[in-house]
């Protein structure tokens, strides 16, 4: 059945502080955290997961702070994605990630949305993200506690793709992410975050939670391209980003992240490879070739997956073209909105 | 004259302050005090035998009142009368996924759905089809009993000497173009309030219908109660666009529970339900034949059409018959063939939409002679500048045409984008296209025939001087309300605040067929000044009156009667009211437009759609970007003029030209509904892309009038017309841009960025060729 469902009675815990918001959590694993609740709400409204409470962390004031030191910026977890957007030191450091979160969903989701939400964004499948009665016609898929995936039955696992915007662009500008457990903290490359798994991308314990990221301020160029059908709203096709250095009109650093393709955000390997070349036509190629064999886009969305393949390498290609030019420091997609 | 006359900006919509201030109440924002909530349950299945229903267990949930399912849905309805074959619950069988089986009342929205999910269905699965030629298949099993080889209807239309067309025509082609289902998608989800009232047997429904007459006759005929015993309101409406022309299940059904549980029930569909409701326009493969003269004259055209219709007739046939009717009236065709099937499936069943039947057939005719003029050599605005019709004239499938204003709409658009100087000189990437297109105001034959006039207006003057239009003509949006308002405050010389609209609501107003086909401006404009003119010939009678004068001699302008021979005579309107009162009391009166016979079309069967009293006319030229690594396609600017006749309101038809054309924008750039075994997949707005204010252009709408000797002051439609040629003017953009000829829509990234890796394999094999020479 389809009936527009009001959310399910439940419990809101508002804790002050990291440690209680864990405890909270400890108590519980089936309690979710709610920040701007722009992927929670409207999965909770579609009856994808019924938490018996919501421990509601915007109530803690250290997870909102951002502070940029000589070498780093640090980025609470609750710092909103339109703050980022628009912050001119984050678009002057780290251009890949202002472009990036100036590029997700539309104005009101970057204005509640938050770092740390984005980051743990649920993973997306055209088989998973309907309703009830849809998920109960069709039979349930591997996400919804079934027994098959629907987009490729002969597998064992989920390959409901993640689409977050900032974690390539972190991945890419090899920052970190910090998160708090009970007892202390524990830092992790931003790509040792995720999992290849559907159901289960974020290699998060339950108690556990993303604090901030720490993004060094290396001399790298980067930006972030993505490509969606509407320039508003949709989830990427594809998302790439690309930090870079060029020393002597040589490639001297090289780091790719990709989103949209995989039940999580790729760190592209063999980058080394590349570099000590000059930015050529064969580099572009060599690149674009690195991320369209290492992607693996499924039929999880209504587009064909060999276009999102497509999608990814020609981003690729045109961005790291744009970043080598050598009057380009920072590059904005053609399809993102400005901030 | 007084808002007509001159250069006119136009009037803000009567009830836009309303609804940007939110006051506006639409069906869902209704008095619900004390209403059940009504739910439906949903087919789980696309084609189904119904082995089993049994709702005992819902039925004894504490806080259930009513409970339904096909079994007490003895009487088909269908918006056709000659295709009724839909039950407000589906019985016996179900055919679509989604097709409502089963709907209860409950005192909250908890308990209604506790009760869905212990209702208990079995069935006996069926083969099911999604694509109309596996329903159209040797061995397919019938959806429908009486309809083998699930057709719907075929249509098989021939004028004038086809063959004799194509052997004098110097360049003959032929494509085949697929265009795919899309959806009205208008704003506000479906919503219906029903309250019954057990010691009178009265019913009154209020809805977000778009033909009230329609739900008051069809609630009548399934409920089998007295129609008199049925009042039917249109509160605000959130959009139509055509998904609420027929009368659709909800609004049985929740009627249907008010009755049985003997009071109030509130029907709210979800984004997903509303979409599953659809009756939008169909998938649709179009094969298109035309012959061309080294001239640019056109000398045959030979097309076929296939709709896959989905589960149930609705508006099917008249579809069907559309994209065959109007391939007609927008050029001079000296012979023309056409082969319509309309092909039952397991999906949601289709129905009107903007532009009904005729968009996408425009669409493949507009393109293939894009293309075949490029292959001749020829200017696109040249080629249709030589096969322009001439009014008064007749079409060869007997429709008349009054008024035709293409050639200064081809005009408009041409130097206003620049054609001459810009096309083809464009960097690589960016490309101009141009196409044209046409439609209805209003059918001329009414699909319920009875002889009644084609619209009634009502208009009472009472001693404070106020007027007051009746008409049953839902406002769902377009400003059909202000136009009424604007027709009588003009006859009556009036300031157009001087003039209420009450609407819709059966108790008060008149019959009236309804908003679709774009009849009302036609239709019950004419009718609305008929009824002021009759009432200014009584004030004027009862000012000449008082003023001791000939009637004659007494003319109304600006609120006030006066003498025409002595200028200083005068009484205002207000006193020549007052004058008219004395004797009679309070003045109703009434207004009517009839459609006249030779304007009903051919004696062929089929022959009344697409007859009509005057057709719009649109040119328009769009201007694209296209990146050729991505398949990405930007929309820079469009130009569009339309000949609307007259703009009784130019500020509404500025807007209806653009919504018209965003809307094809939509449709020929992302819109697309997809079925996953017949699961709506798309039924979301996230999913149903429609075009975001980032992916809209700057529009320049142009109003072109040709003044139609029939239409209320020359007025034709305004809200459809230039729908239809945005589709293919973006195609022939595509083309001249990245020389890319795409045979499908929308032009999704995707679709476009298959066919550049086309085309660059074609080039590569023609260079392998070139070289082998």
């Amino acid at each position: 059945m389809t009936a527009p469902l009001p959310l399910p009675r439940l419990r809101l815990i508002r804790p002050t502080t990291v440690e209680a918001a864990i405890a909270a959590r400890a108590d519980c694993p089936q309690h979710e955290f709610l920040a701007g609740g722009t992927d929670l709400l409207v999965n909770m409204r579609r009856g994808l997961l019924a938490p018996p409470a919501l421990i509601d962390i915007t109530g803690i004031a250290e997870l909102g702070e951002m502070r940029t030191t000589g070498d780093r910026t640090r980025i609470g977890a609750l710092v909103p994605l339109a703050r980022l957007a628009e912050d001119p030191v984050i678009a002057d450091r780290h251009a890949a990630l202002q472009a990036a979160a100036a590029s997700i969903a539309a104005p009101g989701h970057r204005r509640l949305g938050t770092v740390g939400g984005n980051l743990c964004l649920q993973t997306r499948c055209i088989y998973f993200n309907q309703s009830a009665w849809w998920r109960a016609a069709n039979g349930a898929c591997l996400k919804s506690g079934g027994e098959v995936c629907h987009v490729a039955p002969e597998g064992t696992r989920c390959h409901a793709a993640f689409s977050g915007d900032l974690a390539p662009a972190l991945i890419a500008l090899d920052a970190d992410i910090e998160v708090a457990r009970p007892g202390g903290r524990r830092r992790v490359a931003c790509a040792d975050l995720y999992h290849e798994e559907g159901r289960a991308h974020l290699r998060l314990a339950a108690d556990e939670i993303v604090t901030a990221i720490e993004v060094p301020a290396t001399a790298t160029r980067s930006g972030y391209l993505k490509e969606r059908v509407r320039r508003s709203f949709d989830f990427p096709l594809a998302g790439v980003a690309i930090a870079c250095r060029i020393e002597g009109e040589r490639l001297s650093a090289l780091r790719i992240g990709v989103t949209g393709t995989n039940s999580r955000p790729l760190l592209i390997d063999g980058t080394d490879a590349l570099l000590g070349h000059r930015v050529d036509e064969s580099l572009l190629t060599a690149a674009e070739k690195l991320v369209a064999k290492q992607v693996r886009p499924m039929r999880t969305t209504l587009f064909p997956s060999n276009h999102r393949r497509s999608i990814a390498a020609a981003l690729t290609r045109r961005l790291l073209g744009t970043l080598a030019a050598p009057e380009t420091a920072a590059v904005r997609g053609p399809s993102t909105e400005g901030p | 004259m007084t808002q007509l006359a001159g250069a006119r900006a136009g009037v803000p919509l009567i009830d836009g302050i309303d609804k940007v201030t939110g006051r506006a109440r639409y069906t869902a924002d209704l008095d619900h005090r004390g209403a059940l909530v009504g739910r439906i349950l949903r087919s789980p299945c696309s084609h189904a035998q119904i082995l089993r229903l049994d709702v005992e267990r819902a039925r004894r949930l504490p806080g259930v009142v009513a409970i339904l399912t096909g079994e007490d849905c003895r009487v088909p309805y269908g918006v056709l009368p000659i295709a009724m074959n839909e039950y407000p619950l589906a019985r016996g069988k179900v055919r679509y996924r989604g097709e409502p089986v089963a709907a209860v009342a409950a005192i909250d929205a908890e308990t209604a759905a506790l009760a869905l999910s212990l209702i208990e269905l079995e069935v006996h699965e069926l083969p099911a089809y999604y694509e109309a030629d596996q329903a159209r298949a040797a061995d397919a099993v019938r959806i429908h009993d009486d309809k083998p080889g699930n057709l719907e209807r075929e249509v098989h239309h021939s004028f004038g000497d086809v063959a004799a067309g194509f052997a004098t025509a110097d360049l003959v082609r032929e494509t085949v173009i697929d265009c795919a289902e899309v959806n009205h998608a208008q704003i506000e989800p479906h919503a219906a309030l029903a309250e019954f009232d057990p010691s009178t047997g009265r019913l009154t429904m209020q809805s977000v219908s778009q033909v009230t007459f329609y739900l008051h006759m069809m609630l009548a005929r399934c409920l089998e109660m007295d129609e008199s015993r049925i009042r039917v309101i249109k509160p605000f409406v959130g959009g139509g666009f055509g998904a609420r022309v027929e009368v659709l299940n909800f609004e049985l059904v929740t009627a249907m529970l008010a009755r049985t549980a003997g009071g109030k029930v509130a029907m709210e569909l979800t984004r997903e339900e509303t979409f599953i409701t659809h009756r939008a326009r169909p998938q649709t493969r179009i094969r298109m034949k035309l012959g061309l003269g080294r001239d640019g004259r056109l000398r045959a055209c030979e097309c076929e059409v296939v709709q896959r219709g989905g589960a149930y007739a609705g508006y099917g046939v008249i579809t069907i018959l559309y994209a065959g009717s109007l391939l007609h009236g927008l050029y001079d065709l000296p012979a023309v063939r056409y082969d319509g099937y309309r092909v039952y499936a397991n999906l949601p069943p289709c129905g009107a939409m903007r532009g009904h039947g005729s968009v996408d057939t425009r669409h493949a005719f507009e393109l293939l002679l894009d293309r075949m003029a490029r292959e001749l050599g020829l200017d696109p605005f040249e080629v249709r500048r030589r096969n322009l019709l001439h009014a008064p004239t007749r079409t060869l499938n007997e429709l008349a045409i009054n008024s035709y204003g293409l050639a200064e709409c081809l005009d408009r658009v041409e130097a206003a984008s620049g054609w001459r100087t810009r096309r083809g000189r464009l960097p690589r990437g960016k490309g101009l296209g141009m196409a044209c297109s046409h439609y209805v105001s209003g059918a001329a034959k009414p699909i319920h025939w009875t002889g009644e006039p084609h619209a009634v207006v009502n208009v009472k003057v009472d001693w404070d001087g106020s007027v007051t239009a009746f008409t049953g003509a839902a406002d769902i949006g377009q400003g059909s309300s202000t136009m009424v308002a604007i027709a009588v405050a003009e006859t009556l010389g009036l300031p157009i605040e001087q003039v209420r609209v009450i609407a819709a609501d059966s108790a008060t107003t008149p019959k009236d067929n309804g908003a679709y086909s774009s009849r009302i401006t036609f239709m019950v404009g004419n009718a609305a000044i008929d009824a002021a003119r009759r009432l200014r010939t009584l004030l004027t009678e009862a000012a000449a009156r008082r003023l001791e004068r000939d009637p004659a001699d007494i003319d109304c302008t600006d609120g006030r009667f006066r003498s025409l021979s002595a200028a200083d005579q005068g009484i205002s309107f207000t006193d020549a009211v007052k004058a008219a009162l004395v004797d009679q009391g309070t003045l109703t009166v009434k207004g009517t437009f009839t459609c006249p016979p030779e304007a009903q079309g051919g004696k062929h069967r089929g022959g009344a759609v697409g007859s009509t009293m005057g057709f719009s006319y649109a040119a328009q030229v769009v201007e694209v970007s296209v990146d050729e690594d991505t398949g990405r396609v930007s929309v820079d600017r469009v130009w569009v003029a339309l000949d609307c006749g007259f703009a009784i309101n130019p500020l509404a038809v500025r807007g209806q030209i653009e919504g018209a054309v965003w809307m094809g924008m939509g449709q020929a750039l992302m819109e697309e509904t997809r079925y996953l075994n017949g699961m709506p997949a798309h039924a979301s707005l996230l999913e149903y892309r429609m075009p975001t204010s980032l992916d809209s252009p700057p529009i320049d709408a142009m109003i072109v009038e040709s003044i139609d000797p029939n239409g209320p002051f020359g007025a034709k439609e305004a809200s459809e017309g230039a729908l239809a040629s945005f589709a293919p003017a973006l195609a022939a953009a595509i083309a001249d841009a990245i020389g890319v000829d795409l045979d499908v829509l929308p032009a999704t990234p995707d679709r476009v960025l298959d066919a550049v890796i086309a085309r660059r394999r074609r080039e590569r094999l023609d260079a392998l060729a070139g070289g082998r020479r």
